[in-house]
């Protein structure tokens, strides 16, 4: 057990504080302030891991995020499937187990111990990232300014950390991406996480440099580790990382590691300095570093070692700088890529912006098996690996990184990156520095989804919108449907019907007695202003201008290519006011349309619009008992036949609240719609049932809803309707006014394609099997052939069985289907054809005289 | 019978992150241009709001939303159609098209920053201050009014707010 903790030192750890883990089932015993890997080395280990693809032994090679080596998963006291060791805060209880560079899930998720999760948004003038002496120094500098600092560091702990007013520092925290105007995502990794949302005016990076490794025989084996984490382990965590070593760099501050190892007490029996023409030409070990093979001018030496601290210069650490844009340029003299134009409000700092040591650029060692000479020591890439793809006519790093995926590990690629680059180059016959290393992209750091979904997670994943009288139908045990992010009653089984059977005397009463439907989702607006008559007639395909104040018109709107988009009533309650309705899932889109119109186009119209869509809930009462529901329920609007047509509305009083109550019909039957503010949507609905039972009123669904409008060939935009059907081809041109004006998508309803006669068309459809139900979606063909494929001639939109009609049926879009009443035409189905008679999709009461009772 | 606030049934909860629902509040959405608005008192700069007897919260150029006292919707009407007739202008009532929920304590704007991406920090967020944002992925009005912050946030979605509001205090 070679490597350990030192007697003394360790700037990171307190020594005050002991912290016991278990590793790979062994229990052992850190310090607060230590990272996993530092307390494995303080344990003696430095081994104990696998390389993912070839199996090779592997040991902890870097001190940072950049450690290609050290992986492993975390299972208490939160999981993690895979987390590099030199990033975990060693925390008691720490639980982790050495894994070769794939996560796995525990085979039963909810044994995970998942961590807490908060998000935070926060606004700086500036966000510092690194916080080394070019960080603090930056972030002292703005505070002093009187800026907002975000100071930002992925150890656990920061030397010196500053303070000031409006200073936050945050340890244990990395960025996972930069991006347009400031803004950033940082994760803050401690038992908890936390993940901010950043917006800062300005953005310095002070991500360092990482060093960078060299590709020789055996460079990967646990003992060859990075020259500044050897030294980063003595300094910080006040653990020796070898007992005998040697150091082998290209450039002074690599080589001057040798000194901090041996103030530790390490044994540095040689360094080999590159620049003197001294190279080791390969690392020998079973398990672990045992022995270098060193090549001199002089001749060739063996050297017993334990610890190999290699630095082969180093790279700023630019890939948040490159991820947003940043460009880069090869600087000889330091033998790396350094950063060149970028957004004005991004800067670097420090060793990130090029103050690296200079060095006599190596890449790898030309001696021994380019097979055994590590370039990725994640993705297991050797300088063969990449001799090969170059060899097989790749030229571009880009493609070279897609051909052997250096780069493409969880490590992303830090110490391979430019190292992959630069063979690349030199195996093409290119000068260095001729194509820099492929590009960098967000996630900076892993990131797990747990950690980027935060609280919106389960019931909080998309919200819920509910109705004022949900609760209603949640206690009388409604089944619900969603329609986009609402909750609606679906239908309401009693005494454990099936859905068939509930729908079903759903539907018998609206024709026959009463129902109620909460009609509350609607989208409503209210169109204000002396030009919203005009507004409306360019918006609807009808004439609105013309509708009196108290009277209600169905309306048909239109995309500019003639396309059914949206439908709904406007009722004019003032010369200059409209309250239109729109589809439940329409009002958003309706809305943005108007408001579109109005401020790009027309900003002449005087005209304002406002939603109303929940100052309203909204009571739908069909059958022929309303009229006498609606009396009942108490209301001072005389409700009479002759006194409150059909399509009219009025205001006043029901169950003692103000209402609006309008005669319009989705079921064919007499109907009122009773609007009211919606803290009063339940306590009306309650009033609407109780003064209903004795007309044997029944609540109803969105299921019957649907049944019993397309028994009265009503179209549902969006259902029967797919954004390619016309008016026309709905059977509509009653409601398309072509001498009124102009109107959106009226010039396209002339374009040759919207008036050939064989588009599809809606139609009604009868199974010959009046018990056989057509599946929605299902296709139509004129002749079943028997042989696939044939002609297809339409497809089936609604489906439903009718306890209206006694049998099934259907709406569907046919070709050329307006003259195709009473042909056959079949649904070739997998369990067998199904053969339907076209008819006319206004089955039910075609002549409107259920309408007022 | 009586009427229901959206947020009726959810008090405990609300109390648990320093909150209570203001159930009924009148709400009036005034379009208008804004030098006609300059003539009532309306705030013209913008994410402002003025106090008194009632509250005038600018939600745009042309848009303020007066917010009164339960019961005053009629009234506040009545007084914008005759302050504002002959122009062009629209009122509209919409006092139970946005529920109203009350946050107090010293820590609620670390609770909205929690889902809430608009800047709370005092610097730029205080008394007198409105804005439309989003709370997770609710639209909402935030007033702030004499120590404490109002959420306007649709009835629909109140709920949803509620819960959100109690998985980040939790988090």
């Amino acid at each position: 057990m070679t490597p350990g903790r030192l007697a003394d030192g360790g700037a990171w750890i307190d020594r005050s504080k002991p912290v016991g883990f278990t590793f790979d089932g062994a229990e052992l015993e850190g310090f607060e302030g230590d990272t996993l890997a530092s307390a494995l080395l303080a344990n003696g280990v430095i081994g104990g891991f696998r390389s993912p693809i070839l199996g090779r032994p592997r040991g902890i090679h870097a001190a940072g995020v950049e450690e290609p080596n050290a992986y492993a998963e975390i299972s208490a006291p939160w999981f993690d499937p895979i987390a590099a060791a030199t990033t975990v805060p060693l925390v008691d209880g720490l639980v982790a187990r050495s894994r070769a560079g794939v996560g796995r899930l525990p085979e039963d998720p909810g044994s995970m111990a998942t961590p807490r999760v908060a998000h935070r948004f926060v606004h700086v003038e500036l966000l510092v990232v690194g916080g080394g002496a070019s960080g603090r120094a930056a972030a002292r500098a703005a505070s002093e300014e009187g800026d907002r600092v975000l100071l930002i560091d992925e150890h656990p702990v920061l030397d010196a950390p500053p303070t000031g007013s409006d200073m936050t520092v945050l340890a244990n925290a990395t960025v996972l991406g930069v991006y347009d105007d400031g803004y950033a995502v940082v994760l803050e990794r401690t038992a908890d996480i936390v993940v901010w949302h950043v917006r800062a005016g300005r953005v310095v990076l002070a991500t360092g440099a990482i060093e960078r490794p060299i590709a020789f025989v055996g460079n990967d084996l646990p003992g060859v580790m990075l020259a500044g984490a050897a030294a980063a382990y003595v300094e910080r965590y006040g653990v020796r990382p070898g007992e005998r070593a040697a150091v082998f760099a290209t450039n002074e501050q690599g080589l001057g590691v040798a000194g901090v190892l041996r103030e530790a007490g390490v044994d540095v029996v040689r360094t080999v300095d590159a620049r003197s023409e001294e190279l080791v030409i390969e690392a020998l070990g079973a398990e672990r570093l045992e022995r270098i093979l060193v090549r001199t001018p002089g001749g060739d030496e063996a050297i017993d070692v334990d610890l190999l601290a290699v630095s082969g210069g180093w790279n700023p650490n630019l890939g948040l700088w490159r991820s947003i844009g940043g460009g880069l340029r090869y600087d000889d003299e330091r033998a790396t890529f350094v950063a060149d134009d970028g957004p004005p409000w991004l800067s670097v700092e420090g060793q990130a912006a090029g103050d690296v040591p200079a060095g006599t650029p190596l890449w790898f060692v030309e001696h021994g098996d380019d097979a055994a000479k590590f370039v990725d020591l994640q993705r297991d890439q050797t300088v063969a690996d990449i001799a090969e793809a170059v060899g097989g006519g790749l030229r571009s790093v880009e493609h070279v990184k897609r051909a052997t995926y250096i780069g493409t590990a969880v490590d992303q690629g830090r110490t391979s990156g430019v190292l992959a680059a630069e063979i690349v180059s030199r195996l093409l016959g290119e000068a260095a520095g001729a194509q820099g290393p492929s590009n960098a992209r967000p996630p900076y750091a892993p990131a797990s989804y747990l950690a980027l979904a935060g609280p919106t997670r389960g019931d909080l994943l998309d919200p819920i919108r509910t109705t004022p009288m949900h609760p209603w139908h949640v206690a009388h045990g409604a089944a619900f449907e969603n329609v986009g992010q609402w909750k609606r009653p679906w239908f309401l089984p009693r005494d454990a019907e099936p859905m068939d059977r509930a729908v079903e005397r759903e539907c018998l009463a609206v024709r026959n007695a009463v129902g109620a439907m909460d009609a509350s989702t609607l989208g409503k607006i209210e169109v204000v202003g002396a030009d919203a008559p005009a507004f409306l007639d360019r918006m609807y395909t009808n004439r609105m201008s013309n509708l009196a104040v108290g009277s209600i018109r169905y309306g048909l709107m239109l995309g500019l290519d003639g396309m059914v988009l949206d439908d709904g009533v406007a009722m004019r309650l003032a010369e200059d006011r409209y309250l239109v309705t729109t589809t439940t899932g329409g009002a958003a889109t309706v809305l943005d349309r108007f408001e579109e119109w109005l401020q790009t186009e027309w900003p002449d119209l005087r005209v304002y619009c406002t939603s109303v869509t929940e100052q309203w809930a909204v009571v739908a009462i069909n059958g022929p008992r309303a009229r006498e529901v609606v009396s009942a329920t108490g209301t001072e609007v005389d409700v009479s036949r002759e006194a409150f047509p059909f399509m009219t509305f009025r205001d006043g009083h029901v169950a003692g609240v103000p209402a609006r109550l309008a005669r319009v019909s989705f079921s064919g039957e007499l109907a009122y719609e009773l609007h009211v503010p919606a803290w009063h949507g339940l306590e009306v609905w309650e009033a609407v049932m109780a003064a209903g039972e004795p007309f044997g009123i029944e609540p109803y669904g969105t299921e019957a809803m649907h049944v019993l409008r397309a028994e009265k060939g009503y179209v549902i935009v969006g259902q029967d309707t797919d954004g390619s059907v016309t008016p026309h081809d709905l059977g509509m041109d009653w409601i398309v006014n072509l001498s009124k004006g102009d109107f959106i998508g009226r010039r396209s309803l002339r374009r040759s394609d919207l008036v050939r006669t064989d588009r599809k068309q809606l139609v009604g459809l009868l199974p010959d099997d009046a018990r056989a139900l057509l599946p929605e979606g299902a296709q139509l063909v004129v002749e079943d052939t028997g042989r696939i494929p044939m002609p297809l001639a339409g497809h089936v939109t609604s489906s439903y069985r009718s306890a209206t009609f006694g049998r099934s049926f259907a709406l569907a879009m046919l070709a050329g289907g307006h003259e195709m009443h009473g042909r056959t035409v079949f649904a070739p189905l997998p369990e067998g054809t199904l053969a339907c008679t076209v008819t006319s999709p206004v089955p039910y009461d075609p002549d409107g005289e259920r309408r007022d009772g | 019978m009586t009427a229901r606030s959206p947020l009726a049934e959810r008090s405990a909860d609300l109390g648990r992150v320093g909150a209570r629902e203001l159930a009924f509040m009148s709400q009036l959405d005034v379009r208008v241009d804004p030098a006609s608005a300059t003539t009532l008192g309306f705030p013209t700069d913008p994410n402002t709001a003025t106090s008194g007897g009632r509250d005038v919260l600018w939600l745009g150029p042309d848009e303020w939303l007066i917010v009164g006292v339960p019961g005053a919707a009629r009234a506040i009407w009545d007084e914008m159609e005759a302050s504002l007739a002959g122009l062009h202008r629209s009122v509209v009532d919409v006092s139970a098209n946005r529920a109203v929920i009350e946050l107090a304590g010293p820590s609620r704007h670390d609770l909205l920053s929690s889902a809430c991406p608009i800047d709370l920090h005092p610097r730029s967020w205080g008394d007198g201050r409105c804005a439309q944002s989003v709370f997770g992925a609710a639209q909402v009005l935030l007033h702030e009014r004499e120590g404490v912050t109002r959420l306007f946030v649709r009835p629909s979605l109140a709920d949803y707010v509620v819960d959100l509001l109690l998985a980040v205090a939790s988090a």
